[in-house]
């Protein structure tokens, strides 16, 4: 899963100098920052600037990446830095003391570990099922929307009889697994920790 | 074959992700494809030698004035030049050493607001900039350096 080819070929292109890969760059690992920021519970204002912070760092170390499929992780860790250093610049400015003097200076690696894995498995899944032909993509986002549709409503909307959602369903999924960009990701369980999402 | 519970999983994978992705601002997604712009900028890069602010640096300031002092004081050093930054309470100032004129470029993610640097080096920026900004000092004599991005 580390060594993910697309992100290689993504990092590889944007160092050379196309826009293109660097936006879809941004597009898969924009939720892994943002996640961490929300770990930390930063304020819009904080997270702007570390936002920022981050992808002006990945700019300049485009071509300087030793692993480009290292990139989440390389971007988790820059994350939490960058999360630290606000946290700790606002902590200054309450004069609440100038260290930092608790566990939150220690990187958790079980948490960033779990955040990457997270992030890899999302981008894939969110590119599978962009992937798939339209109608299939509309029929499963109706399935995963939060509150979920009823198969009345999915029936009314997509006009096919509630009968054979249940099948659709089921070939939508089969498809989403054999797609090109799950393939990468082996044998995988499902179940593991999406409230870190 | 997949059973009806692995389906169950996929889909609640899926919806995880898919999650994960609306939760973010556009105003985010943008920020960082907006950093790409500096992709490529062909100045030498001067790195930040000393900061006031600096828990590394700070013994060395104590050392040199007799009380802390409030303001901020910031140096990057290239090859060619080093930039001297204080931050007043509304301007930055500073100088360019060794001094030369030319012109010093504030950039910010918003854009590029230009400011003279004189004969002696010496140069003011009011207001203080957004942060995170970065300077780009073109010297007449060709000399062009960029500072690391600056979060004050």
């Amino acid at each position: 899963m580390r060594d993910d080819p697309t992100v290689v070929a993504l990092v590889n292109r944007a160092a050379r100098g196309d826009p293109a890969a660097w936006n879809e760059i941004v597009e898969r690992y924009a939720p892994l920052v943002w996640a961490i920021c929300t770990r930390f519970q930063l304020s819009t204002h904080d997270r702007e600037d570390v936002g920022q912070n981050v992808w002006l760092l990945l700019v300049e170390q485009l071509g300087k990446l030793r692993e480009p499929a290292a990139l989440p992780g390389w971007l988790a860790t820059t994350t939490h830095r960058e999360c630290l250093r606000v946290v700790t610049a606002a902590r200054k400015s309450e004069r609440l003391g100038t260290e930092l003097d608790d566990a939150s200076q220690f990187v958790d690696n079980t948490i960033i570990d779990e955040e990457i894995l997270m992030a890899e498995r999302n981008a894939a899944l969110r590119a599978a099922l962009a992937e798939l032909p339209p109608r299939y993509q509309q029929l499963l986002a109706m399935l995963i929307s939060d509150p979920p549709y009823s198969y009345a409503e999915i029936s009314a909307t997509l006009q096919i009889p509630v009968g054979s959602i249940g099948p659709q369903r089921a070939r939508c999924l089969e498809r989403l697994r054999k797609s090109s960009a799950l393939a990468g990701l082996g044998d995988v369980s499902w179940t593991e920790g999406n409230e870190h999402a | 074959m997949p059973d009806g519970r692995d389906d169950e999983e996929l889909l609640a994978a899926l919806g995880g992700a898919v999650k994960a992705r609306q939760a973010v601002p556009d105003w985010f997604v943008e920020t960082g494809k907006n950093a790409y712009a500096w992709h490529d900028i062909d100045a030498e890069l001067a790195q930040l030698t000393y900061d006031s602010d600096s828990d590394a640096d700070r013994g060395v300031a104590a050392a040199v004035r007799s009380e802390a002092a409030s303001i901020r004081a910031l140096t990057f050093t290239s090859a060619r030049l080093s930039v001297e930054l204080e931050v007043a309470s509304d301007s930055l100032v500073g100088q360019i050493i060794p001094p030369r004129a030319g012109t010093l470029e504030v950039h910010t993610t918003a854009g590029v607001t230009s400011w003279p640097v004189d004969e002696i080096g010496c140069f003011a920026v009011t207001p203080i900039p957004a942060s995170p900004f970065r300077l780009r000092c073109r010297m007449e004599d060709g000399t062009d350096v960029l500072t690391g991005w600056i979060t004050l």
